[in-house]
């Protein structure tokens, strides 16, 4: 088996063994120290192949790593005569415990990961390093931070979470919507950061796939939750269109004018289906089913050959309502445009707060396409210019400098 | 485990300081909040404090200390009071933390405390 199919197998089986171990002994550190020593001795004892399950083989061995530890642990604080007598810790219960199936702990591991006591940019990249078994310099370079960096947030998020008492139960029903909404800004966070790396990287898709799996499986073990299975349908919507979201130079192709026949039938589909389960929660929708609609307006297109725009804008404004931010106020300007024409789009752009966005590149972008489609050429131009000094990436600088040469 | 709950309250929060309304309020929804607390059986003891003008700070600073007037920092939010109260774990401790009563903006900060000395 080469090393790459080797490591492949490791990460695939890593969510499911470091969750179980965590739960089983309740310590992040020790999940993932006994579980990286168990796929040490996997490549010596692997050498004839791995056997039939890996993964419970991985677990088997890491959980008798992970017990010596201790044992040697407790030795050591028994020699110390000043030391009190120890009371039996969860580890020492489990202990005695002989079990060696490999129970699937990922959503509790999921909910540890992503508590709100946890800071925001570490929940993200804790959760792909543990959840997901992504490699440290993946992570670092997606975040845009050195690695160093990325596992000096990795060990603080860890102390954290054992010092401050984060608990490793699944949460009680009482701080169920707050631990939920953490998890789900956390999977937005990350895939944000998935999108952005594949952008001009073509098949390398950054970890948008491990993003894709957990948010199905939360799907699946959180049926029940439209928020859960509407953000499980954008992740899906946005993947689906990942093909057509560069033009044959590289450059970015706006939503808009993407070739349906470019995007991924099969995921487009799978996306409606959650959303649908979604819809079928009942409820008024929240925040992540609107942007799911919004998607789904969008993903019509392969069948109709139109774009919905009312709908578009009907959906921004119910968004507004669970959250203002310039995000969704220049994105519902664009819809605006498309119903009532760039007048009414600028109007919208200008009764934001000019003088701070005007350094944020959404902004001027959106701000530019519009004064180009009312035909003021001369502004549009400034405006491109101005989009173009606030350092885009490389596919949005070709889009943006292609525009400008259209102003001409 | 043990939590500390630490109540930082604006320093206006109170016009008319201890003969203010707002504060009369606010003792009677501590009053009501450390009954709650107790009979939870979580208490574990805590107090409120004076105005931060009556505060006086020992500083040491290279081996030397000085004794000054007034809090270890001048913020516009300040140390009000304190509630150390037992729980499983940090979702309680947070549950608990929202209910402290605040007159009006401001923040409880939640400290696992080290556990007790050994004999």
């Amino acid at each position: 088996m080469t090393d790459r199919a080797l490591d492949a197998l490791f990460q695939q089986a890593g969510g499911r063994v470091i969750a179980a171990l965590a739960a089983r002994f309740r310590n992040l550190d020790l999940a993932e120290d006994a579980f990286q020593e168990a796929c040490v001795r996997a490549l010596s004892a692997w050498q004839q192949g791995p056997p039939a399950d890996a993964g419970a083989w991985l677990y088997a061995t890491a959980r008798r790593v992970a017990l010596d530890q201790l044992r040697r642990a407790e030795v050591r604080t028994r020699l110390r005569p000043e030391a009190p007598p120890p009371e039996p810790t969860p580890e020492e219960m489990a202990m005695q415990r002989e079990e060696t199936d490999l129970p699937d702990e990922r959503l509790r591991l999921i909910f540890i990961c992503c508590h709100p006591a946890v800071a925001p940019e570490s929940r993200a990249a804790l959760t792909l390093r543990l959840v997901c078994g992504v490699s440290t310099d993946r992570i670092a370079g997606a975040f845009l931070i050195s690695e160093p960096t990325l596992l000096q947030r990795l060990t603080r998020a860890k102390r954290k979470i054992a010092e401050a008492g984060v608990p490793f139960e699944m949460p009680r029903p009482a701080h169920w919507p707050e631990r939920l909404d953490a998890v789900l800004s956390t999977l937005e966070v990350a895939y944000a950061q998935a999108y952005q790396d594949a952008a001009g990287c073509g098949p390398h898709a950054g970890f948008a796939q491990e993003m894709l799996a957990l948010s199905g499986l939360l799907a699946e073990r959180v049926a029940n939750d439209a928020e859960v299975l509407a953000l499980a349908a954008t992740l899906r919507f946005a993947e689906a269109r990942r093909r057509a979201r560069l033009d044959v130079d590289g450059a970015m192709l706006p939503l808009s004018r993407q070739d349906p026949a470019e995007w991924d039938e099969a995921l487009m589909v799978e996306a409606e289906r959650l959303l649908n389960r979604a819809a079928a929660v009942g409820r008024a929708p929240g925040p992540r089913a609107l942007q799911a609609a919004i998607h789904a307006v969008h993903a019509a297109r392969r069948r109709t050959g139109r774009i919905e725009w009312g709908a578009i804008l009907g959906l921004y404004d119910a968004l507004l309502q669970w959250r203002d931010d310039p995000v969704i106020r220049v994105n519902r300007a664009v819809a605006l445009a498309e119903v009532q024409g760039p007048q009414a789009g600028l109007a919208a752009l200008s009764a934001l707060d000019v003088a701070r966005l005007s350094t944020w590149l959404p902004y001027r972008a959106a701000e530019a396409a519009l004064l180009q489609r009312a035909g003021r050429l001369a502004e549009a131009a400034q405006a491109f210019q101005a989009a173009l000094a606030l350092n885009p990436e490389e596919a949005e600088r070709l889009y943006l400098q292609a525009q400008l040469r259209a102003c001409g | 485990m043990q939590y500390a709950l630490l109540i930082y309250e604006d320093h206006d929060a109170y016009p008319g300081g201890e003969q203010g309304e707002a504060w009369q309020a606010i003792l009677n929804a501590h009053t009501a909040f450390g009954g709650e607390v107790a009979q939870a059986g979580i208490m574990r003891g805590g107090a409120g404090l004076k105005a931060v003008q009556t505060a006086t700070t020992v500083r040491t600073q290279g081996g030397q200390q000085t004794v000054h007037d007034g809090p270890f920092a001048e913020t516009r939010e300040e140390l009000g009071g304190f509630y150390l109260i037992e729980v499983a774990d940090l979702d309680e401790a947070i549950a608990w933390a929202r209910k402290v009563p605040l007159s009006k903006n401001g923040a409880i900060e939640i400290r696992p405390t080290i556990g007790p000395m050994p004999e």
